[in-house]
C-alpha cells in the first residue's frame, strides 16, 4: 500500500538573485513498512523533502499525498491534526521541553489531542520501557544523556501510534554507538512495529540500517536503492557514493 | 487547557528568578492601585464623621438648597398645609472642640466635635421623641442650658450640673448640663441640645435655622406633603438636612483621581516589563514552540501557553499586590495620621476598602498583566513547526529599523509642535506621542549611545567594554525595549521632581502673597468648611483696638451651588483685603478686580473651580443662595494659598451677609505697625485669642515656615512615590538582564573556555547593564522634561500659576538612580555568569 506520494514536487525559496531552488520536481512514492533514507550533499534539499512530506512546509508546486489524501492544500488546522495523530517527529536536538520530566515529555501528543491524562501517562511508560527507558520516567531532560534524550523523542514520536515516523538527522547529536542504538530502534519501529520511517541523514553507517536509500543533489533525486545484505558493507558502499556525489 | 496548565506552571517554576522579577512589577502596580485607593475613602470616612450632621428621625426634614442658613420666618409658610401634623425649626451645626476645651482627636477616647442643635422648645418634643435619662429636658426660660447626648457625657465624663463649654462666636459659652439623653435617642453622636436663640447667639446667626424638622399626619402622603411644603417655601429649599463638607469631598475625590493615575502609570510600567519579558521568553522558547507545533500543537494551544503563564502572574501577582497595598495603605495612614490631627483635626482611621477599589485593581492588575502577554503570544502563535529543526544559531538582530525610526523621528516632531499650541489635550496626547516616537528611535539610538558610553567604559575597561558595546549592538531591538521601561521610570522621577520643586517655590510665592501679614488667627481646622466655628464682629473690634495694631481683615464661609458642583463661598473686604494680604492672580486685573467685589454682585474664583467649571473673566454665574438664585459676574481667576484645592469663589463680605446670611470671620489677618514692639502686640493678641478657643494665634512666619515644611512632606512622600514608580525600572533591566545571561549560557561558557576570567565575565555583564542604563537615562531625560514641561502646563491650564523650574536636581538624581540602577541590576546576572560551568554551558540547550 502506497503511504507516501510525492508528485513534482518544488520549492524555491526567495525570487530574482536570491532566488534558490531548494527542490526540483521531485517525484516519489514510499510504501507502508518502507525504512527510507534520505542522503546527499549539504544544501541538496534533503530536509526540506522531509519538512514538505511532514506538512511543516508548504510546496512551491506539486503534491504531496499521505494515505491517499492531498497534504498541500490542507488548512493550518487540519494539517496540525493531522501531524499530531498521523506523524511522529525526531529531531537533530531531541527537542524535549526542559521543564517536563520523561514521561510528560513522551505524553505531549497524547495530551494535546485531548487523552486523559492517566491513560497518556500509561502509554508513555509503555513507550518508554519499548525504549528501555523505565527508570528514567521522572528525570528531566538535562538529567538524561543525549542518547536516552533521543530514545524519550522516539518514545514521544510513538505515543501517539502515527503511521509514519519522520526523523531528521537523529543521530546527528551523537557518538557512533548511541546513534547506532538509536538508528536499531527506527529499524524496530519498521520491522517490529509496522511503521513507515522517513530519515534524513549524512551518516552511511546509519543509513546502512535503512531499506532504501535515496539520493538527492541540487533538488533532485539522483539514486533511487533498495539496501540488502550486511549492513557493514551497505555503509562501506553508501560512502563511497556520496562521496562520488 | 490542561497542557496551557501544565507547561505554563512548570516553565514559570523552571524560571524561579525571571518569575519572581516579573510578578514583582505587577505587584508594585497593584500595591499603588490599591494601596492609595484605601487611604483616600478612609480620610473621607474621618472628614465626614467630624462633620457629620444629624437629622432626626422625623418624617420630612427640610434644609436650604444651598446648604446655608436661612430666616425663622421660613416656616410660617408651613402654617396652612394640612398634612403636615407638626414642624419645628432647628438651627444646627457641628462646632470642633479645640483642646483648650477639653476636646480630643481621637474619637473613641473623647469628642473632636459636638454638634450643637438649637431647639425650639415649645414645638421640638412634639416633632422628636428626647427620652431622658437623667435630669430633665430644656424648658422654655432656660438660656444656657443643656440637654447633651450619653455618649457625650461618658466621653467627657459630664453628668447633671456640670458646665460644658465649647467655642461660640463671642469667645466661649458656657453651658449647664441639665440633663442627658438616652443613647438610643441620640444615635450615637456627639450632640448637645441649646434653646434656638442660644445657639443662634454661638453661631452668630441671629433669627436663622437651617433646618425644619416635620411630622405628617397618619392620613397624608408623605411625597404630597413634601411636595406641598416645598412649593410653598420656594426653590430655594430641598428635601433631606443639610450636607456639609461638599467642596472638601470634591477635592478628595480629585485626589482620588490623581491616586488612581499613579496606580495605573505604575501598571503600564508593570506591564512594559511583562512584555519585555515574554518578548525575550518567547525568543528563547522558539524551538520548544516549534516542536510543539511540529507535533500537533495548535496555534491556539500555543497562544494560549503564553497567556496562561501571563494569568498566573497576573493573579499572583495581584493576590501579593492587594495584600501589600494594605499594608502600604496602613503604613501611610500611621505616618499622616499626626499630621492630619495636628492640622485638620481629624483623627483617621483603618484602611477602607471600597469595592470598586478592589474590583477595579484585580482588574487592572490580572487585565494589564494578560494584556501585555497578549503581543508576545499572538509572535508565538505564528512560529512555525520549521523553527524547531533549525539549529539555534544566537541569531544576530539585524533588523531594518530606520524606517521604523523616521516615522519616529517623525512623531517626535509633531509632538513638540502639539505642546507649543497651548491646548492641554493636545499636549497631552503629544506626550503619548512623543513617548511612542521616541521608543521607535529607540533601536537606532543603541549604537550611537553604547559607542560613546562603550568609549568612556572601555577607558576603564577595554575588552570588556568593547564586548559588552558588541552585546548591545546585535540586538538594538532589545536592548532599546529594556532601556525603554527605565525611561519611562526615569522620565516620571524628573517630571515629579520637576513638578514638585516648581510648585514648591510657587507656593512659597503663594503663601507670602495670600498670608502677608504678621499674625493669623487661625481656625481649629485649617480647612475652612470643617466644623469651624466663626467669630463675630466682637473678635476683629478687639484686634483692631489694639496698640500696636495697625489693620486686620477677615475671611468669612458660606457655601454655595453652582452649575451642579458645590462652591465654597469666601467673604473677604475687597478695600482691606488687598492691602494686608492677597489673592494670586492668574486672570483678570486685581486692580479692576477687588473694586468691582465692592460694587454690585461680583466673584472672583479660584483656578480649579475656573478649570472644572469652564469659567473665565467676564462670564457670569448664577449662584444659589438662601434668599434665591443670585446672578454674579465674574471679574478675575484668582486663589489663596488655603483653598486652592477646594472649588472656591471670592465675594464681599457685605454681599456674603446679604445674600448667604454669613458674617461671622473664620480666619483673621492682622498687620502691626512698623514701628510697635512685637512681643508686645503678640502677647496683648494672645490675651485676646484665649477669649475665643475657637482660634489660634500664630505668628505668619513661623506658620509660613511650618507650612512650608508640612508641604515638604507631603512633598518627601510623593518622592517616596516617585520612587516606587521608578523602581519597576529596575526590575526590568535587572529581569531583561538576568534573560540575557541565561540565554548566552553557550556563549558564556565558550568565553570561558577560551581563557575569559570570571572577573572579565563579571565586567562585561556589569558594562552592558551600565550601557543599557546610560541609554535609559539618556532617554528618560528627554522624555522627563517633556513631561515636566507638559504636567506645569496642566497646572497652568487649572489655574495655578507656576513657573517652569528645570529640574537640574531630578536630572542629576536620575543620572545617579539610573546608573546605581545599571549596577543594581547586574549584580545577580553578573554573578550567575561568573560561576557559569564551562562544561555544562557548552551543553546547554
Amino acid at each position: 500500500m502506497t503511504m507516501i506520494e510525492v508528485k513534482d514536487l518544488s520549492k524555491v525559496y526567495g525570487s530574482g538573485e536570491t532566488k534558490v531552488i531548494a527542490l526540483d520536481s521531485v517525484n516519489l512514492t514510499i510504501e507502508q513498512g518502507q525504512f527510507v533514507a534520505v542522503m546527499g550533499p549539504s544544501g541538496c534539499g534533503k530536509s526540506t523533502l522531509l519538512h514538505l512530506i511532514g506538512g511543516l512546509d508548504r510546496p512551491t508546486t506539486g503534491t504531496v499525498t499521505v494515505e491517499g489524501k492531498d497534504i498541500s492544500k490542507m488548512s493550518d488546522t487540519t494539517l496540525t491534526e493531522l501531524r499530531r495523530r498521523k506523524m511522529g517527529f525526531i529531531f537533530q536536538f531531541y527537542n524535549l521541553i526542559p521543564v517536563l520530566d520523561a514521561v510528560e515529555n513522551t505524553a505531549l501528543p497524547l495530551i494535546l489531542d485531548g487523552v486523559k491524562p492517566e491513560t497518556a501517562r500509561i502509554k508513555a511508560k509503555e513507550w518508554l520501557t519499548r525504549n528501555k527507558l523505565e527508570d528514567r520516567g521522572s528525570h528531566r531532560p538535562d538529567e538524561l544523556s543525549g542518547g536516552q534524550q533521543q530514545r524519550v523523542a522516539i518514545s514521544r514520536a510513538m505515543v501517539a501510534d502515527p503511521v509514519i515516523v519522520l526523523a531528521d538527522e537523529p543521530t546527528g547529536n551523537l557518538d557512533s554507538r548511541s546513534g547506532d542504538e538509536i538508528a536499531s530502534v527506527l529499524r524496530k519501529i519498521v520491522s517490529d512495529w509496522g511503521r513507515t520511517v522517513l530519515m534524513v541523514t549524512h551518516d552511511p553507517r546509519i543509513a546502512a540500517y535503512a531499506d532504501r536509500i535515496i539520493f538527492l543533489k541540487d533538488g533532485r533525486i539522483v539514486d533511487d536503492a533498495l539496501l540488502s545484505g550486511d549492513n557493514g558493507d551497505n555503509a562501506k558502499r553508501l560512502k563511497e557514493k556520496v562521496e562520488a556525489l | 487547557m490542561r497542557i496551557q496548565i501544565l507547561l505554563a506552571w512548570r516553565y514559570l517554576l523552571g524560571r524561579k528568578q525571571r518569575m519572581a522579577l516579573t510578578t514583582l512589577a505587577v505587584v508594585f502596580g497593584v500595591t499603588l492601585l490599591f494601596g492609595m485607593n484605601a487611604m483616600i475613602p478612609a480620610m473621607m470616612e474621618a472628614f465626614r464623621h467630624n462633620m457629620v450632621t444629624a437629622a432626626g428621625k422625623v418624617d420630612i426634614s427640610i434644609s436650604g438648597d444651598s446648604n446655608n442658613p436661612f430666616d425663622e420666618a421660613s416656616l410660617d409658610a408651613l402654617k396652612d398645609i394640612g398634612g403636615i401634623s407638626h414642624s419645628t425649626g432647628l438651627l444646627q451645626k457641628n462646632v470642633l472642640l479645640p483642646e483648650s476645651l477639653g476636646g480630643t482627636t481621637d474619637p473613641i477616647a473623647g469628642a473632636s466635635a459636638v454638634t450643637v442643635t438649637g431647639l425650639d422648645i415649645p414645638t421640638a418634643q412634639s416633632v422628636r421623641n428626647f427620652q431622658i435619662k437623667e435630669g430633665r429636658f430644656l424648658e422654655a426660660a432656660d438660656g444656657s442650658e443643656t440637654v447633651i447626648s450619653q455618649l457625650l457625657a461618658d466621653k467627657m465624663s459630664l453628668t447633671v450640673g456640670d458646665t460644658l463649654s465649647i467655642p461660640s462666636s463671642d469667645g466661649i459659652e458656657k453651658l449647664t448640663v441639665v440633663g442627658i439623653l438616652s443613647l438610643s435617642a441620640s444615635a450615637g453622636l456627639d450632640e448637645i441640645f441649646v434653646p434656638l436663640a442660644t445657639s443662634q447667639r454661638i453661631l452668630n446667626l441671629p433669627d436663622k435655622i437651617n433646618t425644619i424638622d416635620i411630622l405628617i399626619r397618619s392620613d397624608a402622603d408623605r411625597l404630597t406633603v413634601e411636595n406641598e411644603i416645598l412649593s410653598k417655601l420656594g426653590p430655594n429649599f430641598k428635601s433631606g438636612p443639610v450636607e456639609v463638607g461638599n467642596e472638601l469631598a470634591s477635592a478628595l475625590i480629585m485626589g482620588e483621581s490623581m491616586m488612581w493615575l499613579f496606580g495605573i502609570m505604575a501598571l503600564a510600567m508593570a506591564s512594559f516589563i511583562i512584555f519585555n519579558t515574554f518578548r525575550t521568553v518567547i525568543a528563547e522558547r522558539r524551538r520548544d514552540l516549534g516542536m510543539l507545533r511540529a507535533i500537533g500543537a495548535s496555534k491556539r494551544t500555543v497562544m494560549g501557553l503564553i497567556l496562561t503563564e501571563s494569568l498566573i502572574q497576573g493573579v499572583v501577582g495581584t493576590a501579593l499586590g492587594l495584600m501589600f497595598g494594605y499594608l502600604m495603605c496602613l503604613g501611610l495612614l500611621a505616618s499622616f495620621g499626626p499630621m492630619l490631627q495636628s492640622f485638620m483635626r481629624v483623627s483617621v482611621g483603618g484602611p477602607v476598602i471600597t469595592t470598586a477599589n478592589l474590583v477595579g485593581s484585580i482588574l487592572l492588575g490580572i487585565g494589564f498583566t494578560v494584556g501585555s502577554g497578549y503581543f508576545p503570544a499572538r509572535s508565538a502563535m505564528k512560529i512555525t513547526p520549521l523553527e524547531a529543526l533549525r539549529p539555534s544559531l544566537g541569531a544576530a538582530e539585524f533588523r531594518k529599523n530606520k524606517r521604523r525610526a523616521l516615522w519616529g523621528l517623525a512623531m517626535v516632531a509633531a509632538s513638540v509642535f502639539g505642546l507649543v499650541i497651548g491646548e492641554l489635550n493636545v499636549a497631552a496626547l503629544s506626550t503619548l506621542v512623543f513617548l511612542a516616537g521616541l521608543i521607535m528611535i529607540a533601536p537606532v539610538m543603541v549604537k550611537p549611545v553604547a559607542d560613546t558610553f562603550g568609549k568612556l567604559i572601555s577607558l576603564v575597561y577595554a575588552r570588556e567594554g568593547r564586548l559588552a558595546q558588541g552585546n548591545l549592538a546585535r540586538q538594538p531591538g532589545r536592548a532599546a525595549i529594556t532601556a525603554s521601561s527605565m525611561m519611562i521610570g526615569l522620565a516620571i522621577c524628573i517630571a515629579m521632581i520637576g513638578m514638585i520643586t516648581s510648585i514648591l517655590n510657587g507656593f512659597i510665592g503663594y503663601l507670602d502673597k495670600s498670608l502677608g501679614t504678621d499674625y493669623l488667627l487661625m481656625p481649629s481646622s485649617l480647612v475652612l468648611g470643617g466644623g469651624n466655628l466663626g467669630a463675630n464682629q466682637g473678635l476683629i473690634d478687639r484686634i483692631r483696638n489694639t496698640d500696636g495694631v495697625e489693620a486686620a481683615t477677615s475671611l468669612r464661609l458660606a457655601a454655595s451651588q453652582t452649575k451642579g458642583a458645590a462652591l465654597q463661598m469666601i467673604g473677604i473686604d475687597p478695600e482691606v483685603y488687598p492691602q494686608i494680604s492677597g489673592l494670586a492672580f492668574s486672570n483678570g486685573d486685581p486692580a479692576t478686580a477687588y473694586p468691582a467685589l465692592a460694587n454690585g454682585r461680583s466673584i472672583i474664583v479660584n483656578g480649579m473651580f475656573a478649570t472644572s467649571a469652564a469659567i473665565k473673566t467676564g462670564d457670569v454665574l448664577t449662584l444659589k443662595t438662601p434668599q434665591g438664585d443670585q446672578v454674579y459676574n465674574v471679574v478675575g481667576v484668582a486663589f489663596d494659598y488655603l483653598n486652592a484645592k477646594i472649588a472656591t469663589g471670592y465675594i464681599s463680605q457685605a454681599n456674603l451677609a446679604t445674600d448667604f446670611n454669613a458674617s461671622s470671620d473664620v480666619l483673621l489677618l492682622v498687620n502691626r505697625k512698623t514701628n510697635s514692639n512685637n512681643s508686645a502686640v503678640l502677647s496683648a493678641l494672645k490675651a485676646i485669642a484665649k477669649d475665643f478657643p475657637a482660634f489660634s494665634l500664630i505668628d505668619s512666619t513661623e506658620f509660613k515656615n511650618e507650612q512650608i515644611n508640612m508641604f515638604k512632606q507631603a512633598m518627601s512622600t510623593l518622592y517616596v512615590l516617585v520612587v516606587m514608580l521608578a523602581l519597576p525600572g529596575l526590575i526590568a533591566m535587572a529581569n531583561t538582564m538576568s534573560i540575557n545571561i541565561i540565554e548566552r549560557t553557550r556563549e558564556i561558557g565558550m568565553l570561558r573556555a577560551v581563557g575569559t576570567t570570571q572577573t572579565q565575565v563579571k565586567r562585561m555583564v556589569f558594562a552592558e547593564s551600565l550601557l543599557l542604563s546610560a541609554l535609559g537615562t539618556t532617554m528618560g531625560i528627554l522624555v522627563g522634561l517633556f513631561l515636566s514641561y507638559l504636567l506645569l502646563k496642566a497646572l497652568i491650564f487649572i489655574g495655578f500659576t507656576v513657573d517652569f523650574f528645570f529640574p537640574a536636581t531630578g536630572i542629576l538624581m536620575s543620572v545617579a538612580v539610573g546608573l546605581t540602577f545599571g549596577i543594581i541590576a547586574a549584580m545577580v546576572p553578573a554573578r550567575t555568569a561568573a560561576r557559569t560551568v564551562i562544561v555544562e554551558a557548552l551543553r546547554y540547550e
